[in-house]
This record gives structure tokens, C-alpha cells and sequence, in this order.
């Protein structure tokens, strides 16, 4: 009945509208009197960091939520989601930064899931036929009868940007289009983007950062700060300076001042190591590298491409296929984790509510993790909660963690602060080498740069450093050594001062250094 | 010996029909451990029922009702509120054979009725086990239902904004699921060993739950497994067919348990457990929350 | 959802005060014992009177009191062997093939050492009830090391496993005491040998020396949670096996213990109640029903919510309730199986209570100006 609504809308004309969108969750205005309005043919970006609102409205246009003040308009109609259906039937999609896909299915399988013509029994051909047309349309290529969880991330996208075309929709959302893709693939999926956007759909992406996606391809940019819209701009009229200071309020500092530090002997040695994934195939083929004191070696690269495998070998977590990983020289290829926690080995991983924490348990339980085993702190088998709980409310202190005390419970904490705890956990025992895993994902800009502060300083007191980041600003700004990693291999190693920032990138997409020599 | 195979082929009947009910569930994503409690019950009321009204047909029907009965119960306790699916199965097990133990004993003995006809003298139940197994096959790989429920056991939250109701789809699976089961027990009671006994069930819940992991959800490979599970059960009861005078008949009547021990063994072998990895329902005992 | 002039809400806990834990036991308590009087009003007895029979035998009786105060001992050794496992995450109902394999390694020592050729042999307590509880504590430890590995090891499924142990335990304890098994008593009644009195367990009136046992093992777990390394471990497992082993906690080391210390403790009440307890002395022909009886280990270790000293009032009272219960049966001429009834009872009671631990009910007053407004659940 709706749907009409969108079929009679033509390019140029307004297809969705909001209008004094406000929602308050407790304690915090999510979304203030946001108004935004987007046309057929129109790619419009919504720009904000992260806690300016942007999740909050995205959700409400994709009917998640509801607002508690304001209107939401279809083609001119005011129109109420009482759940994400009611938006999907009139023509809204949305594409998750975290991939709403069951990676055991097919593509296939994915895409007419809860669809309303999917028919009692399912008729898979004809389904097929009508999806590889749409395929053919907007430039994608995907083998239909794969399974999920073997695609690609670019491809995992085009399957949920598929499905919301096959259902229908004429707006879609886009949450982080470009955050976990390499170069190559943002390419594609730009191009995808324009081609949808001639046909007269609207797209709406929303950014945190990739300020150069935004330049690229958006016609128009709506900026949130503090749950209000401060700013509303057409692309042609900015730049990436200008709107990273929208953004924030201040000036953007893009680089820090990487600290002079004399290296000294290597720390980490890693010599010739393979290993298989949790899937079996071969995740990190024949890597060599070290690691010195005072030293900050960063691995530049996409997730996917053998980091996280890397992590938990040299934290000891996971076996290896072959080679050897030495610390100070003596060989811990098979040493347990526990061992390394002894030897002087800090790991910080990338899951800090899954791995690095325990959220039922107190900040003293958890500052517990990295000391239970500590001599000062246990003694003949008992442990010295007192002394422990002294250490939390230093470590909380001189780390500025937002907690009413040591007794609260780390699942209340917010991202931001539980990183900072568990910083402060692990660099409090001065190891002499640190594993830093995705160390600020998902932290806002101040907890950002705290943590890459503390890095900095560890190194300065002579750390080696291994640093695995997906930020390549991050990755640049903070490194001695850069080496970027492509499905298990280490393209090449390059000293801090020679790094050239297009050529990494190219390298994490898999270029071959010698193919950038021209 | 074809006696000897008849009555195996009855056996896994009953492992079928309960290890079936825990496949649907399991798919749907909601675990009940507590197979042994549902099978219980509905071994007893329908014994109970029949023998007050000398009718198969009640019997049957009644132990498919209080198994779907179960079955909802175990679902509102995991689904609505999002409880412990762990807990709520042990507290239907210890549920069914508590109270199953004190309703059923002034039953004790012989059902007392005329033996159900059999076909090719194996009991029609099998037959319609079969049949079954194939409709259920069917019905989780080829229709838009099955690819519901897979999905709903695999990522609820990605069922769910494609418009998919968790709820309505575990309630529908796991109501099913518990009427197979009371009508497992029913069998057990009614045509397999008409005698009642408490407790009288040894343990055929648990190696039914273990079936289903054995099976790696697949329905055609869990009638396998009941076969297997079945014959190896009526050797235990019979050893001298095989090993005449081998061991006490006590040690005998652990072999089946001990085979279910080694195949989970097996199945944590690094080939299989690739396999299996990928075949188990992402989101198996865990409760959904929106939002 | 309105009621009166209330609205009221479901809201998740953030927070979970240990008075309000208590209550809502106690809550599940009192029904469990509302529902169990439907068992008696079905059977045509006054729930009230019913109780009053029960308490007053179990508490008031000098026939019953002991044999509840030894029915609790046995309840709390099952208890402790539930409540380490579940601390760390796991579930140990394999109580009772734990416990039948304790009691077999406790006979097989006896009967090792002489215990089995005459009911006078004048053997030395000393030396014998230690080596029998030490062999009972290696047996359920044994027994109980199988799950732990398979699942600390392996990954398979601990109920499973420790369900179908229980079976096979079982058998072996059959095979071991009836036709002609190892243990089979002379006089071939499908019991074991008859226990030395030379050996019996040295007595405090009419309770064996168990109650120290169960007793002191009750606080020694409450202290190695709240005080050890081994505790902290154990915990930290159970509530995130990831994060424990990036701490440098083994998860099969963990899964060994954990079974093994509470398949020992076990074991342990398999040599009460076959070794202690007056009156049995001997691996009963109806053992099938203490290794039912173990089960309540489950129970109650789920209502004291994995605490050691909690469990002691709990497993107290569920002892006074299943041998009051079992009295209350035969005086009132009600069907077998009362106790049963009660298992189950309360398991659902407990089942359903479990929901208030992760929710709390919000009350709020209507204003009486505004509208009728129901906030919607």
C-alpha cells in the first residue's frame, strides 16, 4: 500500500525526510532536533564521531528505535516503524558495519530470508536469475551458491546490499561502507554506489572517518556533533581539514610527534613462522621479523590477513605450524601462555570484552587477570585482594577510568574506559615487550589518543612494541617500522622515515613492492 | 535372528523419534537436555492412559499432548524468559523423573493390552519414523520454513530484520520437538516394553541427545545413528547371540553407553570436529534479546 | 502492564545484592513447598497436617532427627561435589556414579585388607578408615577426571558424559555385588559384603564422624573461593573461559580439577552412607536410591547459587524434607515416591525462579492527575 509512495518519486524529489528527531536514552540526549532530508539520486553523508548521535538516528531511520520527539517522512507522508520490517517494507534498507549475514548459508540463502515471495517451497533458480540481473545492474560479481563465511568482506556487503535491492529498497543506508575494505574493493563499491544513485536510489552513508570516501562520492553532508547537526554542506564546498574540524569542534591533529628513541637489542624474534587459521588454510605463510627495545613495529593490514593468528601465537594462545618465535633469545615457540606473563610478554587483544575482560567480575578482579599469579600479590597459594585492590585504585587513577570505584563491575564500564584499564593492567607490569591488538578500535577520539600517549611513553622506557592496527594514520604516525601484512605475508618491512602512505595501502591490498617501483 | 533384528529396528524407533524432537529444537537454536524428562512423562501418562481406557490411540495422543506441553514450558522458561536453557532442561528431566516416579507407581507392571500389529514384523512405528525423518529433511533444507528455523538457530539477530519472529519460530520448533519426544517415550512404553517400572527409561534421553550431536543436525545421518544405537541396545539385553557366556550380562548392559562414549570421542577428532564446527547452530543455547 | 494503580516493569538487573540472591531463594523455597502441597491435597491429605507430620518427625523425633542429620551429610558431600564444578562453569551430575565408585573403591579396599573373610575379623580402624576414604575419594575422583578431561580436552558435552557414566557405574556396582560379583555378600542377596563392626565409623551419639567431614569440607571450598589462587581461577574460568586463558589459566587444567575434586567428594559420600551410617554397613540392594538421592546435589547447589556455606542450611532442610517426606508416605499411606515428587518439584520451582535473578520488577505509582497511562511491557 505504502510502497506507492516511492513509486511515484522521481529524481531531485525529497524520498525521505526526518524532522526533529529526538531521543533520549537514561542519562544521555542521543539525537537533539535532527533534521535531514535526502532526494532520489542523491548520495548524502552523514558525518559525526563516534558517540555524536550517528548509530542512534541511523537506527531510528532503520526502525530500531523510536523517536521520542519528531517525524519521519516517506515521499511526503508521515510514516510511524514499529520495527525494522515496517522500514523495510517501505522501502528503506540497511547495510550493517557488522555484517547482518548467517555465514553458514548461501548467498542465495541470505538474500531471501523472511522474504515475503520467497514461496513455500524455495525456488532457488528462479530467485538466482532475478539476483544475478540485479548484479548485472550495479557492477557486482558474487557466486550466488557460496557460502557466506568464505566471501570476502567487500563481498559479504554486496550480499546485504543485495538483499535490501531485492526486497526493494529505495533508500539505503550504508553504516561504515568502507571501514573494513581495502583500497581496491572501496573502489568497486564506490563505482557500485554511483551506478545505484543514477538509477535514482538514495544512499546514505554514515562515517566516522575515511573523510576522502566522503569527498569522493557524496553529493551533500549532514555533520552530527553531540547528538545535534552542526553542520549542513555540499561536498563541492569543502575540505577534509574543514570537515574534520566540523566534526570535532577543535583542530584535528592527523599526526603525533613520533618520539626519538634509541633501539636497542631485539626482544621478539620471529623466524620463519607458519600457521593454519581456525578454518585450516594457512594463515600466516613463512613470517620473519623482530622486535626491539624502545622500538615500535607496526603491522599495517585489513583484518582477515593473519594478525589475529599472529596475536595469539606470540601471546600464546594458539600452536604453530612450524618456525620458531624467540624472546631475548631463548625459544618460546611452545611456552604457555602463563609462561610468557612471567617472561616479561604483555598482550593487549583486540576483544577486550570477550578476551581481555571479565564483566562480572569487579576492576580489582579484573586488574587480578595480569597479577594472580604474581609473586608480590600471591603468597603460598593465597591471594592479596587487599594489596590488589590498593594497585586498581591506583591504576584507575593515574589512568583516569570513569568508575565510582574498584568494587563496580567491568561490563559497566564503557569501551573507552575498559581499554584504559586494561592498558593500565598490563602496561603496570613494565613488560619488556607489548603486543598491542587493535589497540583504540572503537574508542572515540580522546581514548584514542590517550592510549597512543601511553604507547609512546612504554617505548620511551624501552618496550619493543609490536602494534597491529587497521588504522593507517595510526599505523604511520606511531611506528618505527612499518611492515604491511596481506593474507599471511609480510610485504615488505619499511623504516619509519621511508614510508610512503600510498604505497602501504597499495601493499595491504596486496600490491607487490616491486610492482611499485615504476 | 530376525526377531533379534525386529526388535532393534523398534529400539531405534525410539532413539529417532526423541533424537528427531531434539534435532528440530536444536535447529531452531533452543538445547533440552532434558530429554529423558519428557520422555518420561510421556511414557507414563500415555501407559496410564491406555490402560484406563484400553486404547492405544488415547494413550498416544495424550503423550504427544504432555510432550508438547513440556516442550512449550521449556520454551517459555528459555524463550520468553530468556532463562538458562541448561537449567530449565535438567529441571524438566529431574521434574519427570520425580514425579513420574510417584504417579506411576500404582502402575507398576504389564500394560495388559493386546500387542500393536506389526508389519513385516516390525511395530507400523517405525514405518512412520521413517517417513518422518524424510518429511523433516525436506522441510529444513528445501522450504522457506526450514530456512526460517535455520537461520533462527544460526544468527537470530540477522532472522530478525529480515522479518523472521524468533519467537513464534523457536515456540513452533520446540513445541514440535516435545511432542516427538512424549511420543518417544509412549513407544518405549506402549510398544517397545509395555511394562512399567520407575525410571524405566535407563538413560535413553541422554544417548538420544547424544545422537543428535552425533548427527551434526542432519536428520538422514541422526536415522543412522538410531539404527546403530538401536541394535547395539537389543545386543545388550541379548549377548549370547553374539559372544555366548563372554561376560556377566551386567557388564553388557554398559556397552551401549560405553559405543556412545568412544563415538563422542571420535567426534572430537580434528576431521570431524571441522566438520561439525560447521555444522552446529551458531546461536544453540544461547537466549535471544532484542534489540 | 497496569495492575491497580501500579504500573509494573521488567527491567534487567545490573546488580545483584546478595540479600536479594537470598530472598529470591527462599522465594523458590516457599514454592516449591506451596506446589509440593499439591501432592498431598491430590492424595487427599491436608498439606498443614502433612508439614507438621514432616517437620516434627525430622527435627523433633528421636528416630528421625538422626537419620536427617545423616541424610544432610550426605546431601552436603553431594552438594560440594556440584559446587565446584558449576563455580567454574561446568555441570557435574554425575554425583552418582561418583559416589557408587567411591564406595567400591572404599569396599575394595576393605576386602583387600581382609575385611571380607569373616563379619569378626579384628581389623585396626586407623589404618582402615583412612585408606577407605582415601580409596572412596579416588574412585569418584577417578571416575569424575574422565568428564573433566574429555571435556577440558575434548569439548564433549559434561552432562552427556557424566549421565552416561552414571549408568555405567551403575551396572559395574551391579556386577560387582550381585551373582556372584566380588563383593557379593555370602549370603547372596544381591548386597556386598557385610562391613566389619570392627571398622565402623567412630560415632558422636548416633552420627558418624562424616559430619566433620562434610562440615569442614563446606568451609574449607568456602575459603579456597573467596581466599586462593586456585579459587580465583576457578572462577575466572567459569565466568569467561576466553579471558581466563589469556590470563594464562588452563581450561583443561581447570575442567581436570574442578571434576576431580568434586568427583573425590563425592566418593567420599559413597563411603558414608555404604561405611558410616548405622544400620547399612554394607553397599545396600536398593543402592540405586542413594544414587538418586544424589541429584538433590543439583538442587541445592543451584539454590545456594554455587556458595559453600549456604548450601549448609539449604541441604539441612531438603535432608529433613525427604526423609520427613518419606515417613509422611508410609504413615499417611500416600503412594511411593513422595521424596521424588519433591525433587521435581522444586527443580521447576527453582527453574522458574531463575528469571528473577536477571530481572527485577519495577513497581510505579500512577500519578492520579495524568491519564490512565499503561506503560507498555
Amino acid at each position: 500500500m505504502q510502497r506507492e509512495l516511492l513509486e511515484q518519486i522521481e529524481r531531485g524529489e525529497t524520498v525521505l525526510e526526518a524532522r526533529g528527531i529526538t531521543k533520549t536514552f537514561p542519562g544521555v540526549l542521543a539525537n537533539d532536533g535532527i533534521d535531514f532530508a535526502i532526494k532520489a539520486g542523491e548520495i548524502h553523508a552523514i558525518l559525526g564521531e563516534n558517540g555524536a548521535g550517528k548509530t542512534t538516528l541511523m537506527n531510528i531511520l532503520f526502525g530500531l528505535y523510536q523517536p521520542d520527539e519528531g517525524q519521519i517522512l516517506i515521499g511526503g507522508q508521515p510514516v510511524q516503524f514499529r520495527s525494522p520490517l515496517d522500514a523495510i517494507d517501505l522501502g528503506i534498507g540497511m547495510v550493517h558495519q557488522n555484517r547482518k549475514l548467517v555465514l553458514a548459508h548461501t548467498v542465495i540463502e541470505n538474500i531471501i530470508l523472511g522474504h515475503p515471495n520467497a514461496g513455500t517451497i524455495m525456488n532457488l533458480r528462479r530467485t538466482g536469475a532475478e539476483i544475478e540481473e540485479l548484479c548485472q545492474r550495479y557492477g557486482f560479481s558474487l557466486d550466488l551458491k557460496a557460502k557466506v563465511w568464505q566471501l570476502s568482506e567487500g563481498e559479504k556487503q554486496v550480499v546485504e546490499i543485495l538483499k535490501a535491492l531485492y526486497r526493494g529498497a529505495k533508500v539505503l543506508i550504508l553504516d561504515e561502507p568502507t571501514s573494513a575494505l581495502a583500497p581496491p574493493e572501496t573502489k568497486k563499491l564506490l563505482g557500485s554506489i554511483e551506478a545505484m544513485a543514477r538509477d535514482e536510489l538514495a544512499i546514505v552513508p554514515f562515517i566516522t572517518h575515511k573523510l576522502p570516501i566522503v569527498l569522493g562520492i557524496s553529493d551533500r553532508v549532514t555533520v552530527l556533533r553531540n547528538g545535534r547537526v552542526t553542520a549542513r554542506l555540499r561536498t563541492a564546498d569543502v575540505t577534509e581539514k574543514s570537515l574534520a574540524k566540523e566534526m570535532v569542534g577543535r583542530e584535528v591533529i592527523f599526526r603525533l610527534e613520533r618520539a626519538r628513541v634509541e633501539a636497542g637489542a631485539p626482544v621478539l624474534r620471529v623466524e620463519n613462522l607458519n600457521a593454519r587459521s581456525d578454518k585450516g588454510f594457512l594463515a600466516l605463510k613463512d613470517i620473519s621479523f623482530s622486535v626491539r627495545e624502545g622500538e615500535i613495529f607496526g603491522i599495517a593490514g585489513i583484518s582477515g590477513n593473519g594478525q589475529q593468528e599472529l596475536a595469539e601465537i606470540l601471546a600464546g594462545l594458539r600452536k604453530v605450524e612450524g618456525g620458531q618465535v624467540l624472546f631475548d633469545e631463548s625459544d618460546i615457540t611452545s611456552s604457555t601462555a602463563l609462561k610468557r606473563w612471567h617472561m616479561g610478554m604483555g598482550y593487549i587483544p583486540s576483544e577486550r570484552v570477550a578476551v581481555g575482560s571479565i564483566g562480572d567480575f569487579s576492576l580489582t578482579e579484573n586488574v587480578a587477570m595480569n597479577y594472580y599469579f604474581d609473586r608480590d600479590f600471591c603468597r603460598r597459594g593465597l591471594v592479596d585482594y587487599g594489596k590488589l585492590r590498593r594497585l586498581t585504585e591506583e591504576l584507575i587513577s593515574e589512568y583516569d577510568v570513569a568508575a565510582p570505584g574498584h568494587e563496580t563491575k567491568a561490563k559497566n564500564l564503557s569501551g573507552g574506559n575498559l581499554q584504559k584499564l586494561i592498558l593500565a593492567r598490563v602496561l603496570s607490569r613494565k613488560p619488556r615487550l607489548i603486543i598491542a591488538n587493535l589497540p583504540t578500535q572503537g574508542l572515540d577520539v580522546g581514548a584514542t589518543e590517550f592510549v597512543r600517549n601511553k604507547l609512546m611513553e612504554a617505548k620511551k622506557e624501552k618496550a619493543g612494541i609490536l602494534l597491529i592496527s587497521e588504522d593507517l594514520d595510526e599505523v604511520l604516525s606511531l611506528s618505527d617500522r612499518v611492515a604491511p601484512i596481506y593474507e599471511g605475508e609480510f610485504m615488505d618491512i619499511i623504516p619509519g622515515d621511508e614510508v610512503q602512505r600510498e604505497s602501504v595501502g597499495a601493499m595491504m591490498a596486496g600490491s607487490r613492492p616491486e610492482e611499485l617501483q615504476t | 535372528m530376525w526377531e533379534f533384528l525386529a526388535r532393534s529396528l523398534e529400539a531405534s524407533t525410539i532413539f529417532t523419534f526423541a533424537g528427531l524432537g531434539e534435532l528440530i529444537g536444536q535447529r531452531s537454536g533452543i538445547l533440552n537436555v532434558g530429554i529423558e524428562g519428557v520422555m518420561l512423562f510421556g511414557a507414563t501418562l500415555g501407559f496410564m492412559a491406555a490402560q484406563s481406557t484400553e486404547s492405544y490411540a488415547i494413550g498416544f495422543l495424550v503423550a504427544i499432548a504432555i510432550g508438547g506441553l513440556l516442550g512449550l514450558l521449556h520454551g517459555f522458561f528459555s524463550i520468553t524468559l530468556g532463562g538458562d536453557q541448561v537449567v530449565s532442561g535438567m529441571g524438566i528431566w529431574i521434574l519427570g523423573f520425580g514425579l513420574t516416579t510417584y504417579i506411576g507407581m500404582p502402575f507398576t507392571g504389564p500394560l495388559g493390552l493386546p500387542r500393536i500389529p506389526t508389519i513385516l514384523g516390525v511395530s507400523p512405528l517405525f514405518y512412520i519414523g521413517v517417513v518422518l525423518v524424510v518429511i523433516t529433511w525436506f522441510v529444513l533444507s528445501k522450504t522457506s520454513l526450514g530456512l526460517r528455523i535455520r537461520s533462527v538457530g544460526e544468527n537470530p539477530s540477522v532472522a530478525e530484520v529480515s522479518g523472521v519472529s524468533i519467537a513464534k519460530t523457536r515456540y513452533l520448533c520446540v513445541t514440535v520437538s516435545g511432542m516427538l519426544m512424549g511420543l518417544a517415550g509412549a513407544i518405549y512404553s506402549l510398544d517397545y516394553n509395555p511394562v512399567w517400572n520407575y525410571n524405566f527409561l535407563m538413560g535413553w534421553g541422554f544417548i538420544a541427545l547424544a545422537l543428535v550431536f552425533f548427527s551434526m543436525w542432519n536428520p538422514i545421518i541422526l536415522l543412522g545413528g538410531s539404527l546403530l544405537f538401536g541394535t547395539l541396545w537389543q545386543l545388550s539385553l541379548n549377548p549370547q547371540l553374539v559372544l555366548p557366556g563372554l561376560l556377566s550380562r551386567y557388564i553388557w548392559r554398559t556397552v551401549p553407553f560405553i559405543i556412545t562414549l568412544g563415538v563422542l570421542l571420535l567426534m572430537s577428532t580434528k576431521w570431524f570436529r571441522t566438520k561439525w564446527g560447521a555444522a552446529k547452530p551458531e546461536a544453540l543455547g544461547e537466549p535471544y534479546e532484542k534489540g | 502492564m497496569t495492575i491497580g494503580s501500579y504500573s509494573v516493569r521488567l527491567e534487567k538487573r545490573t546488580l545483584l545484592r546478595s540479600w536479594e540472591a537470598a530472598l529470591i531463594s527462599i522465594l523458590a523455597i516457599v514454592l516449591a513447598l506451596v506446589l509440593f502441597s499439591l501432592i498431598f491435597i491430590l492424595a487427599g491429605i491436608n498439606p498443614l497436617v502433612a508439614y507438621q507430620e514432616i517437620f516434627s518427625y525430622a527435627f523433633a523425633n528421636r528416630f528421625g532427627l538422626p537419620l536427617v542429620i545423616n541424610r544432610f551429610i550426605f546431601l552436603l558431600l553431594c552438594t560440594s561435589a556440584f559446587i565446584i564444578p558449576y563455580r567454574a562453569g561446568l555441570w557435574n551430575i554425575g554425583m552418582t556414579g561418583q559416589l557408587y565408585m567411591g564406595s567400591l573403591g572404599a569396599f575394595g579396599v576393605l576386602m583387600a585388607l581382609g575385611g571380607k573373610e569373616s563379619i569378626s575379623a579384628e581389623l585396626n580402624p586407623f589404618v582402615l578408615i583412612p585408606l577407605m576414604l582415601v580409596a572412596a575419594a579416588i574412585g569418584g575422583a577417578v571416575i569424575g577426571a574422565i568428564a573433566g578431561v574429555l571435556k577440558g580436552r575434548f569439548n564433549i558435552n559434561e552432562i552427556v558424559v557424566t549421565m552416561i557414566l552414571n549408568f555405567i557405574a551403575y551396572w559395574l556396582v551391579a556386577y560387582m555385588i550381585k551373582e556372584g560379583g566380588a563383593f557379593m555378600n555370602p549370603g547372596g542377596r544381591g548386597e556386598s559384603f557385610e562391613l566389619p563392626p570392627s571398622v565402623y565409623a567412630p560415632l558422636l551419639g548416633d552420627i558418624p564422624f562424616t559430619i566433620f567431614l562434610a562440615l569442614g569440607l563446606a568451609l574449607l571450598l568456602y575459603f579456597v573461593f573467596a581466599k586462593t589462587r586456585l579459587g580465583y581461577e576457578i572462577k575466572a574460568h567459569g565466568h569467561s573461559p576466553a579471558a581466563a586463558r589469556y590470563s594464562g589459566i588452563s581450561p583443561l587444567g581447570i575442567s581436570f580439577l574442578t571434576f576431580a575434586l568434586g568427583g573425590a567428594i563425592a566418593g567420599l559420600a559413597g563411603y558414608h552412607y555404604f561405611a558410616a551410617v548405622p544400620g547399612v554397613y554394607k553397599i545396600a540392594r536398593n543402592y540405586g536410591y542413594f544414587g538418586d538421592l544424589a541429584f538433590y546435589g543439583i538442587i541445592c547447589g543451584l539454590i545456594s547459587q554455587g556458595n559453600p556455606l549456604a548450601a549448609i542450611p539449604i541441604t539441612l532442610l531438603f535432608g529433613g524434607l525427604s526423609v520427613g517426606g518419606r515417613f509422611v508416605q508410609g504413615k499417611l499411606h500416600m503412594s511411593f515416591g513422595v521424596d521424588y515428587a519433591l525433587l521435581g518439584v522444586l527443580m521447576i520451582s527453582l527453574v522458574a525462579f531463575q528469571f528473577f535473578y536477571r530481572y527485577r520488577i519495577i513497581w510505579t505509582k500512577i500519578a492520579k492527575e495524568s491519564p490512565d497511562v499503561g506503560v507498555s511491557g
